[in-house]
């Protein structure tokens, strides 16, 4: 097996120690621990899951290492970020851990991941017309306490209606 | 007429003496710069008058079939607003009222560009809801700032961001940190340049009622609370992403420059529609902050500890004077 990274539609920014990825087409957004960086900056296709545990740490044991690329890919799959979805079993990170020890903890990836706002939904205060704003928006019902209604549909309702 | 700043390719300028003026506002009937059709039918509903400004670089109109209207427009425009001598403008807002005569009066309606944004009998909720679309407009579209929902204050020459979405407890905090000597610049938006400093939007501060009630919200100024506006853009020191449970201890973890980032885009206006400038303002606005996550006890109690967190992280010299006092 040797996977690939996706490149396009993918927003890339390099931190000291991590790498943050922007999704245009999914509006998701990735931060990229060190491990998880490696895995995806050196997944172009020509290197195996061996290849890519060597390039992430040469000194670790051959086992370790492949744990930690295998749940890396894992993760970078689960965040659609490899261009043929997740190639792994679904390690664990326990598992990961036993199999690479204590010692190597260091090597374990991480991907966290958020779906970027709408600006109705980043900038959403309490709104006073539901036209346009997504549901659950909370809103203010022209005619009642506005404390309990949410929009839905375009519409302010408290559960019975406003 | 003296030029004020240019803005991708429309000048700003401050309106001369001689020009029609309602208060602070030119009297100018709007227009949209670019784009065919305007508004389409709502173009033709009979406006009478209308008025241009500037916020954060995004030009904006606001016409009306009541000329009345715009007297009562002012304490409604975002913070930072300039007004403007051109009529050619980003965006459109339109207030129509029932001009009166036969018949039962009709509700008043508030247009954003051709769609209906409110349709409402009370003139003051009406007022509220172009209140609210020109600032989420504004937060939307200015190009050269990148809007977070946050809190913000000022200390020692920097600024605390509290993110948050509504209702989480941000502005709670924020008079808080007022009370406890910070200076104010703002309960809603953290308004990011392009080299991650926070520039004030100090609209007064929205206080819910009993139960977090809107319908008993008040508006507070910060001299209310005894603080003091910021008019200077800061550097970010503190982000703090803390959500409420009574009673909480304050134990929060530290989070890493890309993981803040995360954080903060999640409540970014224009993340999906400037991704790049935006993901470049968080980094530059983190890149010099510590960055607390955790869940807090009253705001109250928090709000002298997150000063007092600020100034152990800041280095001597760099302490400047922020705010009243020694501050």
């Amino acid at each position: 097996m040797r996977p690939v990274a996706r490149r396009d539609g993918l927003l890339i920014r390099e931190l000291p120690g991590e790498v943050l990825v922007y999704d245009r087409e999914r509006h998701r957004a990735h931060c990229l621990n060190q491990t998880a960086a490696s895995v995806f900056r050196h997944a172009d296709g020509t290197r195996t899951v061996a290849d890519l545990a060597l390039v992430l740490a040469p000194e670790a044991a051959p086992a370790a290492g492949a744990s930690a690329v295998a749940m890396a890919l894992d993760q970078l799959g689960e965040a659609g970020l490899l261009e043929d979805g997740p190639v792994t079993e679904g390690l664990s990170r326990r598992d990961v851990v036993r199999r690479v020890g204590i010692g190597a903890a260091f090597l374990l990836p991480a991907v966290a991941s958020i779906l970027a706002p709408t600006p109705a939904e980043a900038a959403a205060t309490c709104a006073t017309s539901c036209v346009g704003k997504p549901d659950a928006t909370p809103c203010t019902c022209f005619s009642a306490d506005p404390c309990t209604a949410t929009c839905i549909s375009d519409s302010c309702s408290d559960g019975g209606g406003c | 007429m003296s030029r004020a700043e240019g803005v991708a390719g429309a000048v700003c300028y401050t309106a001369p003496r001689e020009e029609s003026r309602v208060g602070s506002l030119p009297s100018l009937m709007p227009r949209l710069r670019q784009g065919p059709g305007g508004a389409g039918r709502i173009d033709r509903l009979g406006w009478k008058a209308g008025t241009c400004f500037d916020a954060y670089g995004l030009r904006v109109g606001v016409r009306t079939n009541a000329p009345v209207l715009l007297e009562q427009l002012e304490p409604h425009l975002p913070p930072g607003w300039r007004a403007c001598a051109s009529p050619l403008v980003d965006q459109v807002f339109s207030v129509w009222v029932d001009p009166g005569g036969t018949g039962a009066p009709r509700p008043s309606r508030v247009y954003a560009g051709r769609r209906r944004r409110a349709r409402t009998p009370d003139l003051a909720l009406a007022f509220a809801v172009l209140e609210t679309e020109i600032r989420q407009s504004v937060a939307a579209s200015a190009e050269r700032r990148t809007f977070v929902h946050a809190g913000v204050v000022g200390w020692r020459g920097r600024a605390i961001l509290v993110p948050g979405r509504s209702r989480s407890g941000k502005t709670t905090l924020v008079a808080e940190l007022v009370k406890a000597g910070a200076l104010y610049l703002s309960d809603e938006f953290a308004v990011l340049d392009g080299r991650g400093r926070v520039h004030p939007f100090a609209k007064p501060l929205s206080i819910r009622g009993p139960g977090g009630c809107d319908a008993h919200a008040r508006a507070w100024r910060a001299e209310d609370l005894g603080g003091t506006i910021g008019t200077r853009p800061l550097p970010v020191g503190l982000v703090v992403l803390a959500e409420h449970r009574p009673g909480a201890a304050w134990r929060p973890e530290r989070l890493s420059r890309g993981q803040a980032v995360l954080e903060l885009l999640a409540h970014t206006v224009p993340a999906r529609l400037r991704p790049e400038s935006s993901l470049a303002s968080l980094e530059r606005a983190v890149a010099g902050a510590t960055v607390l996550k955790g869940v807090r006890g009253e705001a109250a109690d928090l709000a002298p500890e997150l000063l007092r967190v600020l100034e152990e992280l800041e280095p001597v010299s760099r302490r400047v004077a922020g705010g009243r006092g020694t501050r």
